[in-house]
């Protein structure tokens, strides 16, 4: 029987010797050929960077561009590293110099944030929802859904909302969702500004929510858990609209607005003028009637310095098509993940922020 | 009627209820894993289509051609190292080593089942991507899946080892064979079926798991390259979590796609393997 | 082969091959504590007493020190949740597993006919095989809306309950591989001498065979039970990710610290300071630790019972 076994285990060191001389001759060729590019980061962005680089891909062919959705976390902190060239991020870095590295933040389109809600008493109903109501319901002080600070700001609904328990669900894994969100609330509540404040990932109030993994997850809970309330990136606006309901949210002007295209571009003119040179600000809670208050800038962060030209020159040439109106600001990208394009005067912050890569 | 065959025809009442409680839970895990099967298969075999195998992973949909060949070489190439160092090991802890090597050894190898998946990506991430400059690759991956499935490879190896009745290697040794000459030819395929039975487990933990990859395999749309270093490859547990994650009908399609292959190739893998050693070294029944 | 090389050749490799493994293992562990150092020496006690957990504020400049190591402003690292989440999980999880696997397993060798006896042990197979991703997307599709409509009193079905049912049902087959395999090498005579002397069927499996493989069944339900005090995906998708409270019920939300390692890189990363890294480290090294516990039991049980089959 050892025969059989001797031979096998000679078959399996010929094989074994095949594969490694087939590995040292192609890792030896494999220096010429397209520059490679890789993208990882934001969840949240990687559909539309994927769609992108197909689209780029197909009229340039000396760059292979590998897009990873992995997460703003590892997108930022792997663009400073140098192991990604660029880092997606949902939320600007924290600083712009970070361990010796200038890191550039590049808008790169502008996304929202709906409130979804499994309330079946009211479906499809827009409730309205202010960030000092939703404070207080992730603090679990506001406790119930007849709660008389809701029905204020609903009184069409009078009668409708149940007494019943609010699930309040949030993302688990760090995300700029939640950095969206909880800007919102603290914005809108001073205990919730000092307590846990906003940021990826925070510190939820111990009487409160539930945790899920990803946009999907959250989507999930909120649909099997009745009167649960959750925050969802705008991309999944029609699983949302099929499944559940989402909410019109009060605006810094007093008004309650739902999020449309009219009133995302609205938010994001509003605040395009003060946006500084290195594109670091938030506009949740911009200005304006008509303005949808949880709007954000998707960033590319790219390290300033890119030692090798080749990677430099792919580079700047791959950002400025996704920002040019003709390339990457194009609706027939966009409006596949509801984004908004970047107005004309932000557009440019990006470029020149993109001609500093050195 | 005495009091004794009333103590008896209860105790058989008992039995009877009991043996149905055992059948009735066999019933129930079949149930659930028949529930697994429907949730994936139902969803990922009409999205199953030719154009799977020979185009990648584009934009939001695509093909799989990328993951499937990507998924194959970190295999192949992990559970390769891991089974040559765990066999290895497990012949050296069982044959050879002294009593405070072996326990040593083993030790550590079953503290190492306890360390999450992710905790081992993030030590090769750190170590072999960043430090050492390999950037996301084929040999950071395939080592980083080698390390995490080693202890189920070697445990078992080591017990199936163990398990060689003395009285064959005694005897192996009164005809006059050599020590080596008796591993290759007793111990060797006598633990033959236990073995397999760890690499089993070890290629069903090893194409299951995401986490320890995406730090060190990273993930291309492109077909793998064989380039040791510099160069992401792709894999199918990336797809069922990446893509299952967006907001597009075609993404989730193929994530059960991706689902589906993977399932199926493990089975595939489980089956040939079985059928390959219950063929060649029977199994032992009894003592 | 009949060659005097090849001894020392086979023992030597073999040798080497030891060295390696235990080598890498050992600079990995070695590596995890010298990482979470700075963490162990900024949290102390606290890590263990607290049930806070907070990163701190990202967009500060301010930071804070403590024992010498710096963090973000606000930060806290108390681990006692996700400790308790996972000793919770996985204890429940054992609770319903055992039980069954031995029922599943009995059913397997005594009851299943031998024709149909290769599709059943396929089942327990095909069961060890499914991804971890899997087991978590079954959960969230089909067992977390179960348990909201129909058993929870909040309509919330990631916790608890959850997290140890999937647990369970991936070390179900685990179990049951192992016992399956001792019962099969049981002398066919005992069960029959059972038999004879008035036993019923069950008695004789419960009150002779079983006893005789206890050992065998104690080391398999501690290998599962280290399997399920590290898995990370499929209790990630469907454990509710508590943070900064225990669970009061078994539909509370939880966290266990495979899955709070995973859910909270991502933010840790952006850590500048690098501490909210690094108390993660040092809670990879305390379920290194945990596990290290576990081992120390099995071997004691194991010993216990090896030197009592033998008396």
């Amino acid at each position: 029987m050892h025969k059989h076994l001797a031979h096998a285990v000679r078959r399996a060191l010929r094989v074994a010797a095949a594969v490694l001389a087939l590995v040292a001759v192609t890792s030896c060729a494999s220096s010429n050929g397209p520059t490679p590019i890789l993208e990882t980061g934001s969840t949240l962005l990687y559909p539309l960077m994927n769609v992108w680089v197909s689209a780029y891909q197909a009229h340039h062919t000396s760059v292979a561009i590998t897009t990873q959705g992995t997460g703003s976390g590892t997108g930022i902190s792997q663009a400073i590293s140098g192991v990604a060239q660029i880092g997606a991020s949902d939320a600007y870095t924290p600083k712009e110099h970070i361990s010796g590295e200038t890191l550039l933040n590049i808008p790169l389109a502008i996304s929202a944030q709906l409130i979804a809600y499994n309330l079946p008493e009211i479906a499809p109903a827009h409730l309205r929802l202010s960030g000092a109501i939703l404070a207080d319901i992730y603090s679990g002080t506001l406790q119930y859904w007849d709660d008389p600070r809701i029905l204020a700001a609903n009184p069409a609904l009078r009668g409708k909302l149940p007494h019943h328990t609010i699930v309040a669900i949030h993302r688990s894994d760090g995300s700029g969702d939640t950095f969206l969100f909880t800007q919102y609330l603290s914005n809108a509540s001073a205990s919730w500004r000092n307590g846990p404040g906003f940021g990826t990932s925070v510190s939820w109030p111990p009487s409160s929510s539930v945790g899920a993994n990803g946009n999907p997850g959250v989507l999930q809970t909120c649909e099997s858990a009745h009167y649960s309330i959750a925050y969802i990136g705008i991309s999944f606006l029609s699983e949302v609209e099929t499944r559940l309901a989402y909410a019109a949210l009060l605006n810094p002007s007093g008004a309650y607005v739902l999020p449309t295209t009219a009133s995302i571009s609205s938010a994001a003119k509003a605040l395009a003028r003060r946006t500084p040179a290195d594109a670091r600000i938030s506009i949740v809670d911009a200005p304006g009637a008509g303005s949808y208050p949880i709007v954000n800038y998707e960033y590319a962060i790219v390290n300033q310095d890119q030692p090798d030209a080749k990677v430099r020159r792919e580079l700047a040439s791959f950002l400025r098509w996704t920002l040019s109106v003709r390339g990457g600001q194009r609706r027939a990208y966009l409006g596949l993940v509801h984004f908004i394009p970047l107005p004309p005067s932000v557009a440019r912050v990006a470029r020149a922020q993109v001609a500093r890569i050195r | 009627m005495t009091a004794s065959m009333a103590r008896w025809s209860a105790a058989r009442t008992k039995s009877r209820l009991w043996w149905a409680a055992s059948i009735a839970s066999l019933g129930l895990i079949i149930a659930v894993l028949g529930s697994i099967f429907a949730t994936v298969f139902v969803h990922g075999i009409p999205a199953l289509r030719l154009q799977l195998f020979t185009t990648v992973t584009t934009g939001i949909a695509g093909g799989l051609a990328n993951a499937i060949a990507g998924t194959l070489l970190l295999v192949s190439i992990g559970l390769g190292i891991a089974a040559l160092t765990g066999i290895a090991t497990a012949l050296w802890v069982v044959e050879y080593a002294p009593p405070w090597a072996a326990r040593a050894v083993r030790f550590t190898i079953d503290v190492l089942v306890g360390v999450p998946s992710i905790v081992v990506g993030y030590f090769l991430y750190v170590a072999l991507v960043e430090s050492l400059g390999w950037g996301f690759s084929l040999a950071a991956g395939a080592l980083s899946l080698a390390i995490y499935v080693l202890p189920y490879v070697e445990r078992s190896a080591d017990v199936a080892l163990s398990d060689v009745p003395t009285t064959l290697r005694e005897a192996s040794f009164a005809m006059g064979a050599r020590h080596a000459v008796t591993i290759f030819s007793i111990d060797l395929p006598y633990a033959m079926p236990g073995i397999l039975t760890g690499l089993l487990v070890a290629v069903g933990i090893g194409l299951g798991e995401t986490a320890p990859l995406i730090y060190t395999a990273g993930w291309s749309n492109y077909m793998p390259t064989l380039a040791p270093t510099h160069s992401p490859v792709g894999y199918l547990t990336y797809v069922v979590w990446t893509y299952i994650s967006q907001p597009f009908a075609p993404s989730h399609a193929l994530a059960y796609a991706a689902a589906t292959l993977l399932m199926l190739f493990i089975f595939a893998t489980n089956f040939i393997a079985r059928s390959f050693v219950d063929y060649r070294f029977p199994r032992h029944h009894g003592h | 082969m009949q060659r005097a090389w090849a001894q020392p050749l086979l023992r030597c490799i073999t040798a080497i091959f030891a060295a390696l493994s235990f080598g890498v293992i050992a600079i990995m562990l070695v590596f995890l504590i010298a990482y979470a150092y700075p963490a162990i020496r900024f949290n102390g006690t606290a890590f263990f007493t607290t049930l806070t957990w907070s990163i701190g504020n990202q967009y500060s400049d301010h930071t804070i020190s403590h024992g010498g190591y710096t963090a973000q402003i606000g930060a806290a690292f108390g681990a006692l949740v996700f400790v308790a989440g996972t000793l919770l999980s996985s204890i429940l999880a054992m609770l319903v597993a055992v039980p069954l696997s031995l029922l599943v397993a009995v059913a397997l060798v005594y009851r299943v006919p031998p024709l149909l006896r290769p599709l059943a042990n396929a089942v327990v197979e095909l069961m060890a095989g499914v991804p971890s991703v899997i087991y978590g997307l079954w959960g969230i599709i089909v067992l977390v809306p179960f348990i909201a409509t129909r058993l929870s009193p909040s309509g919330n079905g990631n916790g608890l309950l959850a997290a140890a049912l999937i647990l369970a049902l991936m070390v179900i087959p685990i179990i049951v591989a192992t016992v399956r395999d001792a019962l099969q090498s049981q002398p066919v005579a005992v069960y029959e001498a059972a038999m004879a002397l008035g036993s019923t069927s069950w008695q004789a499996v419960t009150g002779a065979i079983l006893p005789s493989i206890r050992s065998g069944i104690m080391a398999s339900v501690l290998l599962a039970f280290g399997r399920a005090l590290g898995e990370t995906m499929a209790v990630l998708m469907v454990c509710g990710a508590a943070i900064n409270a225990l669970p009061h019920s078994i539909f509370s939300p939880i966290n266990t610290i495979a899955a709070v390692i995973v859910s909270q890189l991502e933010s840790a990363l952006t850590d500048t300071t690098g501490m909210a890294q690094r108390s993660l480290g040092e809670l990879a090294v305390t379920l290194f630790v945990i596990t290290l516990f576990v081992n120390g039991i099995a071997r004691v049980v194991l010993r216990g019972g090896r030197s009592r089959s033998a008396a």
